[in-house]
């Protein structure tokens, strides 16, 4: 596989009440036009990674509303997969340039949270959950909650290695100005802040978020640049009890395994990633379900810095979902734009030196979905 | 809120489940609480396995803290779910209780 990422537009990340999704997913659009050069009548389709606007705001049948809005009568869909939303528009759409149906393709991730109150997000986010879990009033907090306990009791994990990943993904957010919040914390204000499910605490946890990112994407492979060179999605169930391991991801695991294997990559050739931290319980598992360290090793290979700027693997340099954000259906997209900018060498004071090659890891639910991409220069 | 008709097919089941003992395989206590649900909070969730080996989210009650530990053993019991309005059909299911 090598597809191009022609082009990519990434919006501000944060409360932004003055913005509808329409008017997020334009900008981000019009900017990843601009950026990819091309002229904007020669896209052939329009995927949109969106999880909650037909529940919170009534708005369904998005494909459409994004692409007439450009001026443009080309094929359009509206894809939905909890969290990976925009991990699987970006899947979807590789697929079609694949089977030659599209040449240029725009992808767009968007979502408006905070028009509604945080009860009802937190409500229509359950409905990427079994009905026995919302039977049990369990919540997304509480079900990662529960991975973190199991991890702990498993291996030894302890609160003060989630804050860790706090802490690391906010200092990465204080040098990207368009992350939700810019600025840094210390692991005292993580461990001391409110519970919202035993262990889990809010500064363990992902906010609630307005965004969008868009990227083009292009069979044209005729000029250097950035290139999906693995793309892969795998699933498991959507019941997290029943699982065959409290500690791990199946579906990472699969994922990333194929999607190296497209890209002819080893997972220590991957020199930046950016990885599903909707509680900081999730990164840690990440980083062992991809391999970066040994099952139960996570929390101490964080905590010692590896996955820091400077260090030997840099982890979330746009500050991840913790300090980005995470409005869910464009954070597939935005992963992706992260990544991209890193291999432009465009990144900043995020830059990571050296590299070449990436992955991205999206989860939707508890892991009933994962997408795996790898980008390479 | 679920409709009646889905809460008369999901009621049908409760039979199925009840009465039956297990252990606590993990548990969380949720303090930040869905919609229906905030009156109870904070309350603990576990997931428990029962005798067959099959694993289930269920929310506890009639505990105390000594209870919250894994391999504690439970019994299901029935109990209603959530907050209902007056003018709302009352849901119940199965929740686990400490024994």
């Amino acid at each position: 596989m090598r597809i191009k990422v022609a082009g990519v537009g990434l919006t501000k990340f944060g409360e932004l009440w003055d913005k509808s999704l329409l008017d997020l997913g334009l900008e981000a659009s019009l900017d990843a036009i601009k950026d990819s050069g091309i002229d904007k009548n020669t896209i052939d389709a329009v995927f949109v990674g969106n999880m909650l606007i037909g529940k919170i705001a009534g708005q369904d049948h998005l494909g459409p509303v994004i692409s007439s809005s450009l001026g443009l009568n080309c094929a359009s869909f509206r894809i939905e997969g909890a969290c990976a939303s925009g991990g699987l528009a970006v899947h979807l759409s590789l697929q079609g340039i694949l089977a030659g149906t599209y040449k240029n393709v725009l992808v767009v991730g968007a979502e408006k949270m905070t028009d509604a109150p945080s009860s009802q997000i937190t409500w229509a986010l359950m409905g990427a959950s079994s009905s026995k879990e919302r039977k049990a009033g369990l919540t997304f907090p509480a079900l990662y909650a529960l991975m973190a306990q199991a991890h702990m009791q498993k291996y030894g994990t302890t609160r003060e290695h989630l804050a860790h990943v706090s802490v690391k993904n906010h200092y990465h957010a204080s040098l990207n100005k368009k992350a939700h919040y810019p600025y840094e914390i210390t692991a005292e204000k993580v461990l001391n802040s409110s519970l919202i499910s035993y262990p889990i605490t809010l500064f363990d946890s992902s906010p609630i978020t307005d965004g969008a990112g868009a990227v083009i994407l292009s069979g044209d492979d005729s000029s250097k640049g950035v290139y999906i060179t693995g793309s892969a999605v795998a699933s498991d169930t959507i019941d997290l009890a029943n699982r065959s391991s409290l500690t791990e991801l199946k579906a990472t695991q699969l994922a990333a395994k194929a999607a190296l294997k497209q890209a002819g990559a080893e997972i220590s050739d991957i020199k930046v990633c950016e990885v599903h931290d909707c509680f900081t319980i999730a990164e840690i598992m990440a980083m062992e379900d991809l391999g970066f360290c040994p099952k139960g090793e996570g929390g101490k290979y964080i905590t010692k810095g590896h996955t820091r700027l400077g260090g030997k693997l840099p982890v979330n340099t746009s500050g991840g979902l913790k300090a980005c954000g995470h409005p869910v259906g464009a954070t597939g997209v935005k992963q992706i734009i992260e990544i991209t900018e890193q291999l432009r060498k465009n990144a900043g004071s995020r830059q990571v030196k050296d590299a070449n090659i990436g992955l991205t890891q999206n989860v939707g639910g508890t892991g009933a979905t994962v997408v795996v991409h790898v980008l390479q220069i | 809120m679920s409709s009646p008709v889905t809460v008369w097919r999901h009621h049908k089941n409760i039979k199925n489940y009840l009465g039956q003992t297990g252990k606590i395989i993990v548990w969380t206590k949720v303090y930040i609480a869905p919609a229906g649900f905030e009156h109870e909070a904070p309350y603990p969730v576990a997931i428990v396995q029962f005798k067959d080996g099959m694993r289930m989210p269920l929310q506890l009650v009639e505990y105390n803290e000594k209870h919250l530990k894994p391999n504690q053993k439970i019994i299901t019991v029935v109990r209603k779910l959530g907050k209902v309005k007056l003018d709302e059909v009352i849901e119940y299911g199965i929740k686990a209780k400490p024994i």
